[in-house]
């Protein structure tokens, strides 16, 4: 099946371009950046006209300097941990002090993501193989033959599902619910194991319940929603990377901002079973110099049935914390909505490093107005107040949160087209089954759900940038390194067609060239005194 | 040494804009940290560095774009750019693959470069270029996103090109109105140049027609050093060594740089005679080390009595067309709209 990409924003090099549907000029940049070399931009790199001939005249120091010195140079290669190439005067001149001073150890790993909650320490070697439950697939012809006749009717079923998307949007929903019926039908006659046909589906499905059960929200919400979301999370951290991407990278980047500091705080926006945090805690372990008192505050929805959730998965960390020598303390803050939370409930202490990682929790804080203090302004000032050393976001990269209907129906349409696309790939049930389920009930509350029921509002990296640059936080940049172990990682664990891609100091994870879950870091630009930059 | 160098330098800062040679330059710099002197290369490196742009379905300055996979087995994408009509200025979902509208239209399926080893079809400079040739030559480009040595030697950047063509030939909706066949033209700068020129020869005997070949640049190569690469080594950003690694790197183990990928008209090349080859246009840089083979390449064709035009642009370095800030990017592109 062909991938298509939908009305996506233009590249990042682009500044203020919006995200809208009509194909508007972006518009004309601050006076700042109109410095900036229009050319070398369209190429990827942001570089004034004024520093131009700066930039030229340390590359030829570098080069001059490459040419005594080979050796060095290709150590530099191996060794040295590079950031953000778009910016090239910056990239230029961190190359020429790496080479003044070549680096003093190699850069640090991280074990591996873990199948399940608890391990036993590992040894220092890189991502382990122990543990793994599903094999990788191998380039097979088991794949399902899409017929000619197929492709066509899976052609048409997008087209009536746009169309019936623009019936919703208008209002003409008789007409809306007969395509329903249409597509139904069409649908018998598709392949619905693979490809478009699945996919087509579950969009159908979430029209239908929007038209039919108007917008309150379906099967989302309700009592156990909860618990039935963390099994279905469960398996989609399984069932494909993202996750493990995103706990990876964030992971790497806490680990480097942590550096050098004795008593260091993370708290995590949304526990579920903590799988992020063995590695963090290993890799702690093995930290030269030993490890620092490490404790974890884990957000996360009360449990409906009087267990203490959240403290279970505390024992369970703590228990594999105490197995590598690691001073470990949790403590669960319960909160059914990341805003109801009050900084004063982590209690974090002045003297702490204080890392917030928040893995797809952000987009739920933006409520279906603009209004003042709106949750995310409230949530991100408070992080700001924490002054923490790194702030770690990941999110899913698209664009679900316009204002009109059908522009997200879009969106929505190719960009989990793609994530199922990438599905296939998985062979294990039932963690892909479950890992489908979980993708679904995504793409039922963008489509079926509106108002405060609509939670999955995903917006793209380009839109999170401008939010966090404007709330006070500046950018750290996620370097070569960062990249490395992705890459390395996806090869362990994932089918080919994944891949990582370095856009301005961010990481971000896709399938066959689209992007699909983003991963940033940030710190609150200092006030007074200095903090600590991890950067280089 | 080191004041040789100084004077290599400043030579080439002289016929470049500042901009341009900025650009190189670091190209430069970044792909002599990812070659290995072992013969492997720093893929993740490379990767992390290059600078690359998602597909855009929606139109930037008349042209949108979308990725398709046309080979599971391989993971082949291309990256397909089309001109935006008036009537339907945002094409939706459903309809990337409308058929094309005109008499006539031009499919260029386009190789990028990078010696083989380097870029990408979503690399931002040639996302760049292929924009550029659609508004061009009012056609459809189709960028393959070839696999790449040293991790894939020859010949698979060619069966990828081979399967491109086939895949494109085959497309209804690529089909011009006046013959209901697809017109199709191959192109490519550097090593999508031999690309482009091996996957015309494959198409020969097939039944595919192929309207005509663009090599910019084009990279071939053989054992012997000619004068233009003694005289040029190491002046204008690029070194015989570098060449020479990127050749080892694509060619089978073992194999020479008179093999017939790198020299096609050399000892063990094909003849061209009597063939039915698709007409050329090869575009030769006059600061390119190189050219003495991309001058042979253009005389082995004409002597096999097949249609080529040369254009041999004296003061063009490497890389020229990917800036428009120069005489040689406007002539050359003006010459491309012509033939096709």
């Amino acid at each position: 099946m062909p991938l298509y990409d939908s009305a996506s924003s233009s590249a990042g090099s682009c500044s203020g371009s919006s995200s809208s549907s009509s194909s508007s000029k972006p518009p004309p940049p601050p006076p700042l950046q109109q410095d900036i070399d229009g050319l070398l931009a369209v190429a990827g790199y942001k570089i004034r006209s004024s520093e131009l001939r700066q930039v030229a005249q340390r590359l030829e120091r570098l080069e001059t300097a490459m040419g005594n010195s080979p050796a060095d140079f290709s150590q530099l290669a191996s060794d040295a941990i590079l950031y953000n190439p778009s910016d090239l005067a910056a990239w230029v001149d961190s190359l020429l002090s790496e080479f003044a001073q070549p680096p003093t150890c190699s850069s640090e790993f991280i074990p591996g993501p873990v199948n399940n909650g608890s391990t036993t320490a590992e040894s220092h070697t890189p991502p382990v193989q122990q543990n793994i439950t599903y094999e990788q697939r191998t380039l097979d012809n088991q794949l399902t033959v899409v017929t000619a006749t197929e492709e066509d009717s899976g052609i048409r079923l997008v087209h009536m599902l746009m169309t019936c998307a623009e019936c919703v949007q208008r209002g003409d929903f008789s007409l809306a619910s007969s395509l329903i019926n249409d597509m139904q039908g069409l649908l018998a006659r598709v392949n619905t194991v693979c490809g478009i046909g699945k996919v087509a589906g579950h969009f159908i499905d979430a029209l239908s319940r929007r038209i039919f059960r108007g917008i309150g929200g379906g099967s989302v919400g309700g009592g156990g929603y909860a618990f039935e979301s963390e099994i279905l999370y469960h398996h989609f951290y399984e069932a494909c990377p993202y996750l493990k991407f995103a706990h990876f990278t964030a992971n790497q980047a806490i680990l480097e901002a942590f550096d050098g500091h004795d008593c260091v705080h993370v708290v995590d926006f949304n526990l579920m079973h903590g799988l992020q945090w063995p590695a963090l805690i290993q890799a702690l372990a093995l930290r030269p110099g030993g490890p620092p008192l490490l404790r974890l505050t884990g957000i996360g929805p009360p449990s409906p049935d009087g267990r203490d959730s959240l403290r279970e998965i505390g024992l369970r960390l703590a228990e594999l914390a105490r197995s590598v020598n690691v001073r470990f303390a949790f403590r669960g803050v319960a909160a059914s909505r990341l805003e109801d939370v009050k900084p004063w409930m982590l209690q974090v202490n002045p003297k702490e490093a204080v890392a917030v990682n928040s893995i797809m929790q952000l987009h739920r804080l933006l409520g279906p107005d603009p209004i003042r203090n709106s949750p995310i302004e409230t949530v991100l000032n408070w992080i700001k107040d924490l002054n923490p050393k790194i702030l770690t976001v990941v999110e899913q990269e698209a664009n679900h949160n316009q204002p009109s209907f059908l522009d997200r129906f879009t969106e929505a349409l190719y960009y989990y087209s793609t994530m199922f696309d990438s599905l296939e790939a998985c062979r294990v049930q039932p963690e892909k089954a479950l890992a489908e389920i979980y993708i679904q009930k995504e793409i039922g509350n963008v489509v079926s759900c509106e108002g405060s029921a609509r939670v999955e509002r995903h917006e793209p990296l380009a839109k999170w940038r401008r939010r966090l640059s404007g709330a006070g936080f500046r950018p750290l940049a996620l370097g070569s390194n960062a990249f490395k172990q992705a890459s390395m990682l996806l090869t362990l664990f994932s089918a080919e067609g994944y891949s990582v891609e370095e856009t301005e100091g961010c990481l971000t994870l896709g399938w066959h060239s689209r992007p699909l879950i983003a991963a940033s870091a940030w710190q609150a630009v200092a006030e007074a005194g200095s903090s600590a930059a991890c950067v280089g | 040494m080191a004041r040789s160098n100084e004077v290599n330098l400043n030579e080439c800062k002289m016929v470049v804009p500042l901009n341009t040679w900025v650009l190189i330059s670091n190209f430069k710099l970044a792909y002599n940290l990812l070659r290995r002197p072992d013969g492997t290369f720093n893929r993740h490196l490379a990767e992390f560095l290059d600078r690359k742009v998602p597909a855009n379905a929606n139109p930037v300055d008349g042209v949108f774009s979308f990725d398709v996979l046309i080979d599971r087995g391989t993971s082949l994408l291309c990256r397909i750019y089309r001109p935006a009509t008036a009537e339907e200025p945002q094409p939706n979902v459903a309809e990337l693959e409308k058929p094309v509208a005109a008499e006539v239209v031009p499919v260029i399926i386009f190789f990028h470069g990078g010696s083989f080893a380097h870029s990408s079809a979503n690399s931002a400079i040639y996302d760049t270029l292929c924009r550029r040739l659609v508004g061009l030559c009012k056609a459809v480009v189709v960028s393959v996103n070839y696999r790449r040595a040293p991790e894939n030697r020859y010949p698979c950047a060619y069966d990828d090109g081979w399967t491109a063509l086939k895949w494109v030939n085959s497309r209804p909706w690529l089909q011009s109105q006046k013959d209901s066949k697809v017109h199709i033209y191959l192109a490519g700068d550097s090593s999508g140049g031999n690309i482009a020129h091996h996957v015309a020869l494959r198409a020969i005997d097939s039944g595919i027609d192929v309207l005509g070949n663009i090599l910019l640049n084009p990279m071939f190569g053989g054992q012997e050093r000619t004068e233009s690469e003694q005289r040029l080594d190491g002046k204008y950003f690029v070194t015989l060594r570098d060449r020479d690694w990127y050749w080892r790197a694509y060619l089978p183990e073992g194999e020479d740089r008179d093999h017939h990928a790198c020299n096609p008209f050399g000892p063990n090349g094909r003849s061209l005679e009597g063939i039915n080859f698709p007409k050329s246009l090869v575009v030769v840089a006059g600061f390119d080390l190189i050219q003495d083979w991309q001058l042979a390449y253009v005389d082995g064709l004409k002597k096999a009595g097949q249609e080529v035009k040369l254009l041999y642009m004296e003061q063009a370095t490497i890389g020229f067309y990917l800036l428009p800030n120069n005489n040689h990017f406007h002539t050359v592109m003006d010459e491309i709209s012509k033939f096709v």
